[in-house]
């Protein structure tokens, strides 16, 4: 575990610094950034027909208006709406790697996960220059960002972006640092009852609009959780989705819990919370407002 | 069986109940308990009792039941140690019904609807498929006919899911696993209706069973129908079941095991072997799911993999009096 935290560590600074000091970055070249599979990225190159398979690259190759060279998605890619105009090549996971090729990409971003590791592999053998990204988070919203803004020559829309969604945040922050932190669980799911654990960036939101995660203390993004050790952590409030929140405030076994009882379960704006994307900053206004209205303005 | 026998099987069941109700993610003093049952203050311990821990220990011991007495019925009727309503059709096709419930949309509501329709659809297809094989009741060919439709299910369930929704095919699986957390009271006085009846017909006509046993042409020598008595025990048998899988998904190796071990008890005829593995089987569940949901809090274990986890333990304790 140390070893993986040291190594991340110089991964954030590696690939954060040559953001920060943008006006060297023309002259001086940087250490070598590596993608999440730590292979070197290689600059310069101009991408002119890219392949996004990842819901929050597709939606932030829009953002920077990199859209246009576009030539492929995932079925699952489908926000903004504008980039269903793209075509689909399938599964974001375990990709088809033919229909890929058969795209003729120049370059090609890919989930870091294992799951892709055989057909990244496979595309770099085929000389397609190919890069996985985990973005789970902010800081990796932020970094993967100014990233793909450099590979593709976008980078003063890239960092304009991150600027401003970082501003936002801090702008939140600084509206509710003073006020009470309530508990919240956010619910996630309701077959098995899936809360959003300590790892998400939803959780990093809820704490910059005001709030805390009952479920902080959990590592990982998400995690299954018993309705009873949600009553017994006994959350401020409830965070649900315009779908479940109604089933949740009429079913008796939700109602056990006092805040659903007392009429704090809220319903949070599931697409625009859904994603780490340039659409970050607005996802804590949107928390703010629910637990702190009035406080962001 | 000796009387001071069934005191113990019944004495399991309470104890399991009780250790069920008591035991959970948050304490709960007995005097809460006692509230909770007699209609006191509704506190939140309270309301844990009876709108969470009550429902669920009560769903758990019914599908348990259901199982034990499908699964004793079968073995006896098809002289086969491995028959179960498993393998039968029954957990194909009511997952088929219930992953294309969820696939469509449909909501909390329809799935359990599609999943009992989907399983009696594959029982009256493996019936069917028997039937125009030429044999009306030999155990043999619907055994045969019945592991066809499942894997035919099987199949059909691969497609579907293969290019479904992520939280389409998170649904489906969970429901493949198990569970009897969102137990209600409506639901248990259903899935209570329907054991009443196809357990109530199953323990009634329990003495053709053994007459089944002692082999085909003798049972027909003592004048009765084979293949109707056959008929009839498969399909009051896969009711049961399905009716346990509407209500709380597939709960896997219930319906296998628990007749063998309580006939490795000592159990011989089929009267008694039912109500003991509908006593036995309801224990396993309860327990199995108490174990489910205290072993890796918060989050909790699939009921499905949890009865076989206690299960096979137990099965293989018993092993040497089984062989």
């Amino acid at each position: 575990m140390p070893v993986f935290r040291f190594s991340a560590l110089i991964l954030a600074v590696v690939v954060t610094l040559p953001a920060c000091s943008a006006p060297a970055r023309e002259t001086k070249p940087a250490a070598v950034v590596r993608d999440d599979f730590g292979t070197p990225v290689d600059f310069g190159k101009s991408p002119r027909r890219i392949v996004s398979l990842n819901p929050a690259t597709t939606e932030l190759l829009f953002s920077i208006g990199a859209l246009p060279r576009v030539v492929g998605r995932s079925q699952w890619d489908t926000f903004p709406e504008s980039v269903t105009t793209v075509p689909s090549l399938g599964q974001a996971l375990r990709p088809n790697v033919e229909a890929i090729l058969g795209a003729r990409p120049d370059l090609v971003l890919l989930y870091a996960s294992q799951d892709n590791r055989d057909a990244y592999d496979r595309l770099r053998r085929a000389g397609v220059m190919t890069v996985a990204l985990r973005i789970d988070s902010i800081a990796q919203f932020e970094r993967g960002t100014r990233l793909i803004g450099r590979i593709t020559g976008d980078s003063v829309r890239a960092d304009a972006l991150v600027d401003s969604v970082h501003a936002t945040l801090e702008r939140v922050r600084a509206a509710t640092a003073s006020l009470p932190h309530p508990t919240v669980f956010i619910h996630a799911w309701d077959r098995p009852i899936i809360a959003i654990g300590g790892g998400s960036f939803q959780s990093q939101l809820l704490e910059i609009a005001g709030g805390r995660n009952v479920y902080g203390d959990i590592a990982a993004p998400s995690a299954t959780v018993t309705l009873e050790d949600v009553v017994q952590r006994n959350p401020e409030y409830v965070f649900a989705s315009p779908i479940s929140a109604p089933k949740m405030r009429a079913s008796a076994s939700w109602r056990t819990i006092p805040a659903v009882r007392a009429g704090r379960l809220l319903v949070y704006d599931t697409l625009l919370i859904g994603r780490p994307s340039g659409n970050l900053g607005a996802a804590a206004v949107s928390l703010a407002a629910l637990l702190h209205p009035g406080a962001v303005r | 069986m000796s009387v001071p026998r069934w005191i113990a099987l019944v004495l399991a069941l309470v104890l399991a109940a009780l250790l069920a109700i008591s035991i959970g993610a948050m304490s709960i003093s007995p005097s809460d308990i006692w509230k909770a049952i007699s209609g006191g203050e509704e506190s939140v311990p309270v309301l844990v009792v009876r709108t969470l821990r009550l429902p669920r220990v009560a769903l758990a011991a019914l599908v348990g039941a259901g199982l034990g007495m499908s699964g004793a019925a079968l073995q006896g009727t098809m002289r086969n140690p491995l028959a179960e309503p498993y393998l039968l059709g029954v957990s194909g096709g009511a997952a088929v019904g219930a992953v294309l419930a969820t696939t469509l949309g449909f909501g909390a509501a329809v799935v359990p609807l599609a999943a009992f329709a989907g399983s009696i659809v594959a029982v009256l297809a493996a019936f069917f498929v028997a039937h125009t094989a030429g044999s009306r009741g030999d155990p043999r060919v619907l055994l045969m006919a019945g592991v066809v439709v499942g894997a035919f299910a099987n199949a059909a369930i691969m497609v579907v899911l293969a290019n479904a929704e992520p939280n389409v095919v998170r649904n489906a699986l969970w429901w493949m696993m198990g569970s009897v957390s969102e137990g209600s009271w409506p639901q248990i006085a259903v899935l209570l209706g329907y054991l009443v009846v196809g357990g109530g017909i199953l323990i009634v006509i329990a003495g053709q069973v053994d007459v089944l046993a002692l082999g085909e042409e003798s049972a027909a020598g003592l004048g009765l129908d084979v293949d109707r008595a056959i008929q009839r025990v498969f399909l009051l048998s896969s009711l049961v079941a399905a009716a346990t899988v509407a209500a709380a998904g597939l709960v896997g190796f219930v319906g296998l095991v628990v007749p063998h071990l309580v006939r490795a008890g000592g159990v011989r005829r089929s009267r008694p072997l039912f109500v003991a593995s509908a006593l036995a089987g309801a224990t396993l569940v309860v327990l199995a799911d108490l174990l489910g949901r205290i072993l890796r809090p918060p989050a909790e274990l699939p009921l499905g993999a949890v009865t076989a986890l206690i299960g096979v333990p137990f099965f293989l304790s018993k092993l040497r009096r089984l062989a």
